[in-house]
């Protein structure tokens, strides 16, 4: 088969190239994993009407159909108007007529305009989960018009505590939910399920007082879980009125230099969490000089130096009282390739203006 | 006399009566519950009327008023064991009937057991009256019904709550100052009929029965699935068990005081003495223990009831989704098992 | 209101070690006490747990407590002069009325002895008080053993077996108390007689066996149960079996009562 097709901009209309010349993938876009189940009335329609039949839930939580033929993508991006205006106009609040916060009218039978910012990934969170410690999906449709549309690449993870089963240790910039608790002293009765359960499930911060019959907390190691307070029959550990993040930065897989991610936020509110992601698309425009490229959050920081970073993605931002900002970031990657920790600043291959 | 009450004339009524009593109601607290973004409601003092939580049923019993989870029985030095003083103030619990017939429960074991009262309970029920909130018809594990403890008279004031209001029937004339210039109109509070759950309490009366039924493989289930947390037997109505327990004060190892704190039968080493084993060593046994005491062993002692008023809230407060009515189910099942067993004998 | 559980200071008159982790102390009190009955002692800061009173005299009694607790532990350290706390009596002792006029047969396997020890040093005061006494006393090892100069004395007065566990020592016998009970002369007790038995929890149990296969009659055995207290007055739920509180009902019941209790 002859084609000539220009693969970049399907890849930016969220069109992926198929090893069959002339068949392309789309990903639609699940903010937080989460939408009304009439959605998959489309996705059936599509991948019967146009692809090759079946679904694939992408590892990024999109709804992904392939064998779809190029000459029918127009076709299927008119029919994605409707779950784009539904879905990213009225559930999430996305201004679909800007780029990186910067008008750029939409054409709405164009479909995607961006693949840069990916679909925000997250567990079910405290939606279903005895576990969670905040309500996800609902956290991705706040996030969702910071960082879409636009060519400025970051994948976010939410997970809804420290257990991390959505991976926030393992993209640009992971969000987990966690939680100060409270002891209710005069509710304990000292039987010791809290410490057995800090034991057994997270990090050991917990011990039984004897002397008083109480339990102690060395509240430097806690991860906010909240196990203690499931595991308690009086409820004398009870989670914080208002649920807190913690976030990792930089975690990464790939060819070269995966790495998980390292503790850049700990107790953030949710503003501080809006707050720092409605610069980054002011800190990508810095290191890229305006100019964005193919390349993840992750290498950004990378180029910019975390100091740099820390910068101007906290401009502006007010943190809470409770909020703790890494003061330097330690990389541990594996070193397929390069000691990114060491790399001078200056031999990373752009930062900054350029002239 | 009855009353009916706006919201504002009922605040207007809790603000008199906390001049002279301490007002105890089921209150909310947003985010203490057990999962995140869940609350928990239990006994509280009340100071606004629209704290009450009066729509669904305390996640905790109203024993938590008269007998808290923590309280000082004792202050000691080196040389003395000097007693707490109680509550000077009376105390007013609102609850629902459920909740005050399990009082009359607990006063069998703590004021009379063995001809010992306990100071601690008998100066604390001495302060309480109750003002009965007529129940709304609970929940889907409540079964008060079939324990009959769907009624009391056991009341000075009872209430109706409603989202406009309150009707009231005073039914104590030393609560009558309190609703002067109210408007006056009739109110009998009604009491639940029927629940949704029936409960047939299994048949225990014959000893060898009982013996066989200790021995049968149906405790079996809970060695897996029962976690020994002891939350059934806290957010049980009934439940009186405590430990004393001798606590310092910090910087001063020779004060401290004795406490008096909640125990559990089913937590692991209830009944473990110094360097021995434990008698009822899995969650089984445990299971067995509480069971029998609730549904035989109480009633075998004090005659007039069981050790339970269907409040539901073992059920309800079960991590690992254990019913008491499922439990009793399969001891009826066990015990036509070995009631049949017998008779082939 | 009279407080049931309100602890009595009480001044240390003589510690005497019994063996490495069995004292004996003798404390001050005037506290009128029934053979088998338990006292509730509190030492501030570390709590409260029930001992046996293991000897009584005018205006003192005596505890034989084993060093395994927290609260023992810090027994340990006391001496004559210091300061133990102290309530009661509680609980139903040996029916010594009913024993009188008749053979009285007592096992005790280790510390076990301490519940019978005052009422064995009242029969040998008192040899009228009953017609004869068997005592069977079975021990662990030789460390294990206490009241030595008890059992010597008692060797005079009454028919005495004592046995080690597993090891040998002149004079001893060596095996489990189990083994002994058939040399009772039951039949020459013509049915009046009376057996009690004090021990760890699977010692009275197969004690129990052992005397029904001798052909002893189940109604004229009885047991002393310990079981873990907090209250000792019927509250606190602990020591509870079936519609039975040890508390209040023991410790020591009619051995009818006794092997149908299920913990």
């Amino acid at each position: 088969m002859n084609h000539d097709i220009n693969v970049k901009k399907t890849r930016l209309n969220c069109f992926r190239q198929s090893k069959v010349p002339g068949e392309f993938m789309l990903q639609m876009r699940v903010p937080g994993g989460m939408v009304d189940a009439k959605y998959l009335e489309n996705v059936k329609h599509i991948a019967k009407t146009w692809g090759d039949g079946n679904f694939h839930f992408g590892t990024r939580q999109t709804f992904d159909i392939a064998g779809i033929k190029y000459e029918n993508i127009p076709a299927v991006n008119e029919y994605l108007e409707q779950y784009i205006k539904e879905v990213s106009t009225e559930l999430c609040d996305v201004d679909m007529n800007t780029v990186a916060h910067e008008p750029q009218p939409w054409d709405p039978k164009s479909g995607y305009p961006t693949i840069g910012a990916r679909n925000i990934t997250a567990c079910i969170g405290n939606y279903h989960c005895i576990c969670g410690n905040i309500n996800t999906f609902e956290l991705a449709r706040k996030i969702e018009p910071l960082i879409f549309p636009s060519h400025y690449h970051i994948k976010i993870n939410i997970s809804g505590c420290p257990n991390d089963c959505n991976k926030a240790h393992m993209c640009d910039f992971g969000i987990i939910g966690v939680s100060k608790m409270t002891y209710h002293a005069e509710r304990c009765i000292g039987c010791g399920a809290c410490v057995r359960a800090c034991e057994h499930g997270a990090t050991r911060v917990l011990s039984l007082n004897e002397g008083i019959a109480k339990v102690d907390k060395d509240p430097c190691c806690c991860v906010g879980c909240g196990e203690c307070v499931k595991a308690c029959p009086t409820s004398a550990w009870t989670r914080s009125e208002k649920p807190l993040y913690r976030v990792i930065l930089g975690g990464r897989t790939g060819r070269q230099t995966p790495r998980t991610g390292k503790m850049f936020l700990n107790w953030a509110s949710e503003d501080v969490i809006i707050g720092v992601l409605k610069n980054w698309q002011k800190f990508s425009a810095w290191v890229m000089d305006y100019k964005p490229e193919y390349l993840h959050g992750g290498h950004l920081i990378d180029r910019a130096g975390y100091k740099k970073f820390k910068e101007i993605i906290l401009e502006g931002v007010e943190l809470n009282p409770e909020c703790l900002v890494a003061e330097d970031m330690f990389w541990h990657e594996t070193e397929y390739r390069s000691n990114i920790n060491v790399k001078p600043i200056e031999q990373h291959h752009t930062a900054g203006p350029q002239a | 006399m009855g009353y009916t009450l706006n919201t504002a004339q009922a605040n207007q009524v809790l603000a008199a009566l906390r001049k002279d009593y301490t007002v105890y109601a089921p209150k909310r607290f947003r985010n203490q519950g057990r999962y995140s973004a869940t609350d928990v409601i239990r006994y509280d003092e009340v100071e606004r009327w629209e704290d009450i939580v009066w729509d669904v049923k305390s996640d905790y019993p109203a024993k938590e008023v008269l007998t808290p989870i923590q309280q000082a029985i004792f202050y000691f030095t080196e040389d003395e064991y000097r007693e707490s003083k109680g509550p000077k103030k009376p105390i007013l619990v609102l609850a629902r009937p459920c909740d005050i017939n399990a009082q009359h429960v607990q006063a069998k074991i703590y004021a009379g057991n063995g001809g010992y009262t306990d100071l601690y309970y008998e100066r604390m029920r001495e302060l309480v009256k109750f003002a009965m909130m007529e129940c709304n018809g609970g929940d889907d594990t409540c079964f008060c019904v079939s324990m009959g403890t769907n009624k009391t008279d056991d009341y000075s004031l009872a209430l109706k709550f409603s989202e406009d209001g309150v009707q009231v029937q005073v039914t104590d004339d030393a609560f009558a100052p309190y609703f002067e210039g109210q408007p006056e109109a009739d109110y009998t509070p009604a009491f639940v009929e029927e629940n949704e759950l029936k409960v047939t309490l299994p048949d225990l009366e014959d000893k060898e029965v009982r013996k066989a039924l200790k021995n049968h493989p149906m405790w079996k289930e809970y060695d897996a699935r029962c976690i020994s947390c002891g939350s059934c037997t806290v957010a049980c109505s009934t439940c009186t068990c405590f430990t004393t327990r001798d606590i310092i004060y910090g910087d001063n190892p020779e004060v401290g005081e004795r406490r008096r704190v909640t125990s559990s039968c089913q937590i692991a080493g209830f009944d473990q003495m110094a360097g021995q084993r434990e008698f009822r060593s899995t969650a089984g046994d445990r299971m067995r223990y509480k069971v029998l005491h609730k549904f035989h062993d109480y009633k075998a002692r004090f005659e007039d009831s069981h050790m339970c008023v269907g409040c539901g809230r073992c059920t309800h407060r079960c991590p690992e989704l254990i019913s008491i009515s499922a439990t009793l189910n399969k001891v009826s099942a066990a015990v036509d098992e070995i009631k049949a067993g017998q008779a082939k004998q | 209101m009279m407080n049931p559980v309100q602890p009595k200071p009480c001044t240390i008159l003589d510690v005497h070690k019994e063996s490495a982790h069995e004292w004996t102390f003798r404390v001050e009190t005037d506290a009128k006490v029934s053979h088998g009955q338990f006292m509730q002692l509190s030492i501030p800061k570390i709590g409260e747990c029930p001992i046996s009173v293991s000897a009584q005299g005018d205006g003192w009694l005596e505890f034989t407590i084993r060093n395994v607790g927290k609260v023992t532990n810090v027994i340990f350290e006391k001496t004559a002069g210091d300061t133990l706390f102290l309530r009661g009596p509680y609980g139903k002792g040996w029916p010594v009325d009913q024993f009188q006029g008749k053979h009285v047969v007592v096992i005790t396997g280790g510390t076990g002895l301490a519940p019978v020890r005052s009422m064995l040093n009242c029969f040998a005061s008192q040899p009228d008080m009953v017609k004869s006494v068997h005592l069977i006393s079975g021990f662990k090892n030789e460390e294990g053993i206490v009241f030595h100069k008890e059992l010597e004395a008692w060797k005079e007065k009454f028919s005495t077996i004592y046995a080690l566990d597993n090891d040998t020592k002149e004079g001893w016998r060596t095996g489990m108390v189990t083994a002994f009970v058939k040399e009772i002369p039951w039949d020459s007790f013509e049915g009046n007689y009376a057996v009690v038995v004090v021990g760890p929890p699977p010692m009275m149990k197969f004690t129990g066996l052992e005397l029904l296969k001798n052909g002893v009659d189940a109604e004229k055995i009885w047991m002393s149960f310990e079981r873990k207290m907090s209250c000792a007055v019927g509250k606190c739920g602990h020591c509870r079996i079936d519609e039975t509180y040890v508390c209040l009902d023991g410790p020591v019941f009619p051995y009818t009562v006794a092997r149908d209790l299920v913990d």
